[in-house]
């Protein structure tokens, strides 16, 4: 120990300086009010200079007890709080729900509701896969990209306030059917979105996809190989993105899912490896393909009818558990629903995909630079809302 | 160095095309919509407020027992024998006097399950959504047409009525142990 007078009048200002000087590691909050954690999400990064050394995210801001109030509501009262989950993919999450409940009551539900739950849905996956798109972009200092995934996804948003009423919480698809039949040229103008959204794809891959500062800064960058991503229970695009062919609407056809033709999109490591920030991304815009795909074709296939036809007016629900797994634009959305046979479900706990694809941040942060961090994150393409529900 | 000078020319080149893009974007016209001056028309299923026809309503309380939030509350009281009330626009008769019908829109989730099991379908949602208020309480909208002391001269010849059954029940009660 050495004294270290600075030649302050004051005696009081000598300081003790630990001789020598050594360094230590920097805890650093990173959040929950930043803007590139995609909600209040919070990560405590201990930071060696630029270098992150570990990352603990800390989760729970945006927690709304939804497993515990759906214990207190009726089956369809349920659906438009499962639509508040996963904010970005509503049809998705409520599609998920009532064909679990279907299969616990055994209800039967009505064709042209089925296809027009397909088309809802593929469309939900579109308008989600725009957000992380122009999100994704946001993180990573290019702004335009934002405005036109946005551009594209009003026109979404503006067809489902036709058909649904909401903009982001539709509640339109209900156990045994949907809310309301598709209103007149509802579905040509699904068909002239299409037409509009596929050459908009090639735009974006010259606007980001294929810009050399956007792939120097994604490609390689938080590498999650085959085994890991199996070993966190990753699902969705961010396992694909690692090489993984596994869709669930492939392997573990639900609903109508098998009368349609489409690929499985799979990180193919056309830049960068396979595995990294890119190949997520990647895999995210490929989707958007096979989506407008699936949904030309459920346009195509449906048939007429009324779409209200097998809607329960009280919903009974035989006493009996139900495991029931869906594909939403995050990955592998599970419901574990418990019935005992009453008015309102015993237990309804749910498995976020988003919950476990966040779980594999803090084996792949350790080595990144602070930067490079705000990529794997948006890569993984978190919604807090289904993380915390 | 060969490598440098390609890294260079790449990023130079895809930015052009990014730039070419946007550049191009130019020419075609504008997707926005400057909103106070410019107003679409919402499809007729927008879901923005509630409305309650309130001179259908028939009382039934259906949307009260749907609302997952409890924002819709309902007190009514029965109509005497003798009272008639009228008919709702699709010709059902009214039993009750709804002296209360309170949205709390604030409240309100805007999931539209009330307005389904409604017999009259006096409950919907309209594509009105200019409505934010400076305070909480404005939002709270009443839509009973009964005055406060039309409310309490019914409650008041509801309680007589309640206690005339009541004495009535207890002489009735009484009957058996008399003989």
């Amino acid at each position: 120990m050495t004294q270290w007078n600075n030649n302050f009048p004051d005696s009081r200002f000598e300081l003790e300086v630990p001789d020598p000087l050594k360094t230590d590691e920097y805890v650093l909050n990173m959040g929950p009010q930043h803007p590139s954690t995609h909600g209040v999400l919070r990560v405590v990064l201990k930071t060696d200079g630029e270098i992150v050394e570990s990352a603990t995210p800390y989760i729970g801001y945006l927690h709304r007890t939804f497993e515990k109030h759906a214990e207190h509501m009726t089956w369809p009262q349920v659906v438009p709080y499962v639509d508040r989950m996963d904010y970005l993919a509503s049809m998705n999450n409520a599609l998920g729900y009532a064909l679990a409940v279907e299969k616990l009551a055994g209800i039967e539900v009505n064709e042209r509701a089925q296809y027009l739950r397909v088309i809802v849905a593929e469309l939900n996956r579109i308008a989600s896969h725009l957000v992380f798109f122009g999100t994704f972009g946001l993180d990573l200092g290019a702004f335009t990209p934002f405005l036109y995934g946005f551009r594209e996804r009003e026109m979404i948003l503006d067809l489902f306030e036709e058909i649904s009423g909401g903009r982001l919480l539709y509640n339109y698809i209900w156990i045994g059917g949907v809310a309301w039949d598709a209103p007149d040229g509802w579905l040509e103008k699904v068909i002239k979105f299409c037409d509009y959204f596929e050459p908009k794809i090639k735009e974006y891959n010259d606007l980001l996809t294929f810009n050399k500062i956007f792939i120097d800064r994604t490609a390689g960058i938080g590498v999650i190989p085959e085994d890991l991503a199996i070993n966190y229970g990753l699902s969705g695009p961010t396992l694909r993105g690692s090489g993984v062919n596994f869709d669930l609407r492939k392997n573990d056809p639900y609903g109508i899912y098998d009368r349609f033709n489409f690929n499985v999109c799979v990180g193919d490591g056309t830049r960068g490896v396979v595995g990294d920030s890119w190949n997520r991304y990647w895999v995210r815009i490929l989707e958007m393909v096979e989506s407008t795909k699936i949904v030309r074709q459920a346009v195509e296939q449906i048939p007429d009818g009324d779409a209200k036809e097998t809607v329960p007016k009280n919903v009974r629900v035989p006493a009996g558990e139900i495991y029931f797994r869906t594909e939403t634009p995050r990955g592998e959305l599970g419901y574990y629903i418990v019935s005992d046979g009453g008015k309102n479900p015993v237990r309804v706990k749910v498995r976020a995909p988003a919950f476990s694809n966040l779980s594999v941040l803090p084996a792949v942060a350790p080595g990144t630079m602070v930067a490079d961090l705000v990529a794997i994150l948006g890569s993984l393409d978190i919604v807090l809302g289904e993380i915390d529900r | 160095m060969r490598e440098y000078f390609k890294n260079i020319y790449e990023a130079v080149a895809t930015i052009l095309i990014g730039m070419g893009v946007t550049l191009r974007h130019l020419f075609v016209p504008s997707v926005t919509l400057q909103y106070p001056k410019e107003k679409i028309e919402l499809p007729p299923r927008s879901r923005m407020q509630l409305y309650v026809n309130i001179d259908d309503c028939i009382g039934c309380r259906q949307c009260e027992r749907a609302c997952p939030v409890d924002c819709i509350e309902i007190d009514t009281i029965k109509a005497d024998k003798d009272e008639d009330l009228g008919l709702t626009s699709n010709g059902k008769k009214k039993p009750f006097h709804v002296t209360r019908f309170d949205i709390d829109m604030s409240k309100c989730c805007f999931c539209n399950l009330c307005t389904f099991p409604c017999p009259t379908e006096c409950i919907y949602m309209t594509p009105d959504f200019e409505y934010a208020q400076e305070d909480r309480s404005n939002l709270n909208f009443h839509f009973s047409n009964y005055t406060p002391e039309q409310v309490a001269e019914l409650q008041k010849r509801e309680a007589e009525k309640k206690a005339a059954l009541a004495a009535a029940k207890a002489n009735a009660g009484k009957k058996p142990t008399a003989n």
